[in-house]
């Protein structure tokens, strides 16, 4: 199985496209650093205004910490498109190019050379909120040092101490890591039924968009299914940030996303093992 | 272990409303070079596909080495290589890579150098083995195809159409290429394909598909001996030659074609035969021998 992996692995890291998502981190993220370096905290300022008319605040507030958080906040809606464009294409691309009459031909089963694509398509996922986490703090304390953290989010502000932050953050990227899990999962799901990698990732986007849409509709009809839209606990990363942690929230956060998950992997399978190669 | 590696029964592929294939019984018979014979569309490829398991079949089943392949697939498909339709590859992968990733899936680890590139060197690309299969020409992706079905030693290959594309210096080359692996490895080939005179230079048994059933197997001596004797008689005027022939005792069912006159005549009796057409002043352009695959290939086919 290990040798399986790796050669899935080998084969999604030698694809042009799968580098699209780490240069799109690459460029995207400096060129937010360096409008935060410009505007210099204006933004902050802006956030803080009605907080400093009550208390005086002291210290670097403007630091990297912040800002990490920010590209967070601002990229969790977009990251899934970097995803769906490489989970998408591994199995449609192959039905594409032909080469499962290659593959599938083998002695191994089906089941394992699906594990081993979506193991490779997981870890695909992990390294691209990796390549976030490390370019976005990274930078950001280079660039703008360290200091408390104040996390915005609808409820308030908390401000949290800079020596707790490593591990909020840290914990953060892998409740982000395991909500992509289940776009990683979706997508790949989408890529089993058809024969060109754009269906998926065009499928994938539409269904976020609109689960997004309905677990923010202020619509008293629609409580009912928002807990089961995964969309409504994509966002479970914000709990790192929140003081105390809401553990029975993260609980049921983390539970549904992977109840998603296994569901999108369980039928892709169901559908792969009985799929006709006939391209 | 029977001698019999492969062997269908009642195998079918069922479509909404039509059979692709249906009641397909082959016995493939230990270095055998089998020739899998049908006109386009006749369901070769289909059958490839259900005994390879890249489609379930509706109907049947099938043995490889003794395994049910629906019940002990891996075990089934140890011992077997194979191309379908066109090799396709990861064409941003060199070809070292490409064998590599093919026979990991057999060996269930990666393939060591020296085996990769002894096989490379039998279809002739060792010296290419580090280039990206994009930059490949036709020819040399289906030597790869041969090559990746090779690697892991099987004891039974299939080529589907593996000359499909070729020139025909590429198409001699492969046909030498199987006459090889039978007689200095003692691997069994499976060869489908339209091209008769491919199969007929070098298989030794034979099935023929129309239409999605089968029509006939067995031998490939066996088969053309039923049109044996049979020969072409290209004369002038055909009227007064029809005539002559008619009178020779030895000579039956003589019937008038496009291309002339065919007859049964012995052989030893031919040149008899064409001494009493000079005699009665007939013009005698060429004999020919109508025992061709060809021949029978449209025989049977017609009549199915």
């Amino acid at each position: 199985m290990l040798n399986l992996i790796y050669w899935e692995l080998f084969k999604t890291y030698a694809k042009w496209r799968t580098y699209i998502g780490f240069i799109a981190v690459g460029v995207l993220i400096p060129v937010i650093m360096w409008i935060m370096w410009v505007e210099g905290g204006k933004f902050i300022q802006h956030q803080l205004r009605s907080l400093q008319s009550e208390f005086l605040i002291t210290g670097n507030l403007f630091n990297g910490w912040v800002i990490a958080q920010l590209i967070m906040n601002g990229l969790w809606v977009h990251v899934p498109t970097l995803i769906a464009l490489v989970a998408g294409d591994q199995l449609s691309g192959e039905a594409t190019s032909g080469t499962f009459r290659l593959t599938l031909i083998r002695p191994v089963s089906r089941t394992r050379i699906l594990n081993a694509k979506y193991i490779a398509t997981l870890i695909y996922t992990a390294s691209l909120v990796i390549a976030i986490a490390f370019t976005s703090v990274g930078l950001g304390l280079w660039i703008f040092g360290t200091g408390d953290l104040i996390a915005f989010d609808k409820d308030g502000i908390t401000i949290l101490p800079e020596y707790d932050l490593y591990i909020r953050f840290l914990f953060a990227y892998a409740l982000a890591i395991w909500s992509m899990f289940v776009v990683a999962s979706l997508a790949f799901f989408i890529s089993s039924f058809v024969e060109n990698a754009i269906g998926p990732i065009i499928t994938t986007m539409t269904v976020i968009v609109i689960f997004l849409i309905i677990s923010n509709l202020p619509v008293e009809s629609v409580e009912g299914i928002k807990p089961w839209l995964f969309t409504t606990h994509m966002n479970v990363w914000q709990q790192a940030f929140r003081d105390p942690y809401d553990w029975e929230k993260i609980r049921t956060s983390v539970l549904a996303l992977g109840a998603n998950s296994l569901f999108f992997w369980a039928i892709t399978l169901f559908i792969f093992r009985r799929k006709d190669i006939l391209s | 272990m029977s001698d019999i590696i492969l062997r269908t029964k009642n195998l079918g592929k069922h479509y909404k409303n039509r059979w692709a294939a249906q009641e397909i019984d082959l016995e493939v018979h230990r270095g055998d070079v089998f020739g899998f014979l049908g006109p386009n569309g006749a369901g070769k490829s289909t059958t490839i596909r259900m005994i390879l398991s890249l489609i379930t079949p509706t109907t049947g089943t099938v043995e490889l080495f003794g395994h049910d392949l629906f019940k002990k697939r891996e075990a089934a498909l140890q011992n077997v290589g194979g191309i379908v339709e066109k090799p396709d590859f990861y064409l941003y992968l060199s070809a070292y890579r490409n064998m590599q990733i093919a026979g990991s899936l057999t060996l269930g680890k990666t393939p060591d150098d020296k085996k990769i590139n002894d096989t490379l060197g039998i279809v002739g690309l060792a010296e290419r083995s580090l280039d990206k299969v994009k930059t490949f020409s036709h020819g040399m992706k289906q030597r790869l195809g041969i090559a990746q079905a090779l690697l892991c030693d099987p004891q039974l290959i299939m080529l589907d159409e593996p000359t499909n594309g070729l020139d025909p210096q590429g198409m001699k080359e492969v046909r030498e290429l199987i006459t090889r692996l039978t007689t200095e490895r003692g691997i069994t080939v499976f060869l489908s394909s339209h091209l008769l005179n491919e199969v007929e230079q070098v298989a030794t048994r034979m099935a023929i598909i129309n239409k999605g059933k089968m029509i006939v197997q067995g031998k490939v001596e066996d088969l053309l001996k039923a049109n044996a004797n049979k020969v072409l008689f290209n004369v002038e005027p055909v009227k007064r030659s029809m005539a002559v022939l008619e009178k020779i005792k030895k000579v039956s069912e003589i019937a008038q074609t496009d291309e002339g006159i065919v007859a049964k005549v012995d052989g030893k009796m031919i040149p008899a035969v064409v001494n009493e057409l000079v005699k009665a002043k007939c013009k005698v352009f060429s004999v020919q021998p109508k025992h061709s695959l060809e021949e029978y290939f449209l025989d049977v086919t017609t009549e199915s």
